[in-house]
């Protein structure tokens, strides 16, 4: 897991233009695409932490991002994934995702943490649902529709399994 | 909970006679939404009919530039009232032709001083002195009476033949004068 390069521009935009982007707000063209990805950078900056790059420790290939997200408009911060395609069905995701947690409650001092998912993105509800988190509610953006908010376990629940 | 900002990448710190040039920060959200979500913000894509989300992810694009680049656009801040009155420097997103000297001043106070001359200036400056920078353009909205005016102060002149940005609607290509023509 590690900070950005203009490199990984190709690999979203690859993804961006396919259809399994729509849980994520895609598809998206190259110009938005090179936003998100400046974005996803410039929110290290303006919050002090952020999503990083999953990059295969074998291979060096970039798998998606995964980490901490809470832009304005957000109702909390939130722990997030997304996987390029022919990177699910092999546990990157919850390795990433957990360890963004761990690094959310250990290292930031979060108290809580949720993720949001679209309502239709059954596979990201499964690995929430895997991470012990439980469905809380909906939350409904202005741009990307009503969303379900999945309540993680927190910092001491997740000390005392 | 207080979380440091991280340095992300070595972002210098320049002045000008009035102005301090500095990295974007967090504490410019509120003086740079106002300015995305106002009228003044529509030859650059803002509007009011945006939200204060908009103006985030703008403001998290320019700082996430620096990270992708090593280099970017900087806050101006008038060195009398600490105020951040516009943001400006070289930018060159991973869609863009060329690279460019962008500039956008904040607020309507802040205009008609020179304020963005003197940063403008400085900056391209910096582009061929430090960034090593051959040429510069500057992509401008036709209707932009005074990004124009301020591009032929500059010694810009449009080049028709420059390819242009994937923008839905055309822009002139100012061309600046090159690190030899201002020697």
């Amino acid at each position: 897991m590690r900070g950005y390069r203009e490199s990984d521009i190709d690999a979203f935009a690859e993804f961006y233009a396919s259809d399994r982007s729509h849980f994520v707000g895609g598809p998206m063209t190259r110009e938005l695409t090179c936003r998100a990805v400046m974005a996803y950078a410039g929110h290290w900056h303006l919050r002090g932490y952020g999503r990083w790059m999953i990059e295969d420790k074998a291979t060096g290939d970039t798998l998606g991002n995964v980490g901490l997200w809470y832009p304005d408009g957000w109702p909390e911060p939130e722990i997030g994934w997304t996987l390029f395609n022919g990177a699910e069905g092999r546990g990157v995701a919850t390795e990433t995702a957990l360890a963004s947690r761990a690094y959310a409650y250990e290292v930031l001092g979060w108290s809580t943490s949720i993720s949001l998912i679209a309502l239709d993105n059954a596979p990201s509800q499964r690995l929430a649902q895997r991470m012990g988190a439980w469905l809380d509610g909906t939350f409904v953006h202005e741009r990307y529709g009503e969303m379900q908010v999945w309540r993680h376990p927190n910092a001491k629940m997740e000390a005392s399994p | 909970m207080t979380v440091r900002t991280p340095a992300l990448a070595d972002i210098p710190h320049l002045e000008t006679e009035r102005l301090i040039l500095r990295a974007p920060e967090a504490a410019d959200f509120d003086a740079f939404a106002d300015f995305a979500l106002s009228d003044r913000a529509h030859y650059v894509g803002g509007g009011p009919e945006h939200n204060t989300g908009y103006a985030w992810r703008v403001l998290a694009t320019l700082a996430g530039h620096w990270h992708l680049r090593g280099f970017g656009i900087y806050v101006a801040q008038e060195k009398t009232t600490g105020q951040p009155i516009g943001s400006m420097g070289p930018w060159f997103p991973g869609n863009w032709p060329e690279p460019e000297l962008s500039w956008t001043i904040w607020t309507e106070a802040a205009e008609g001083q020179g304020y963005a001359f003197e940063a403008v200036t400085t900056l391209r400056h910096h582009a061929y002195t430090v960034l090593g920078w051959i040429t510069a353009v500057s992509y401008i909205d036709p209707g932009n009476a005074r990004s124009r005016a301020l591009a032929q102060r500059l010694g810009c002149q449009v080049d028709e033949g420059a390819a242009q940005p994937d923008f839905d609607d055309p822009v002139e290509v100012w061309r600046h004068p090159g690190p030899e023509d201002l020697k």
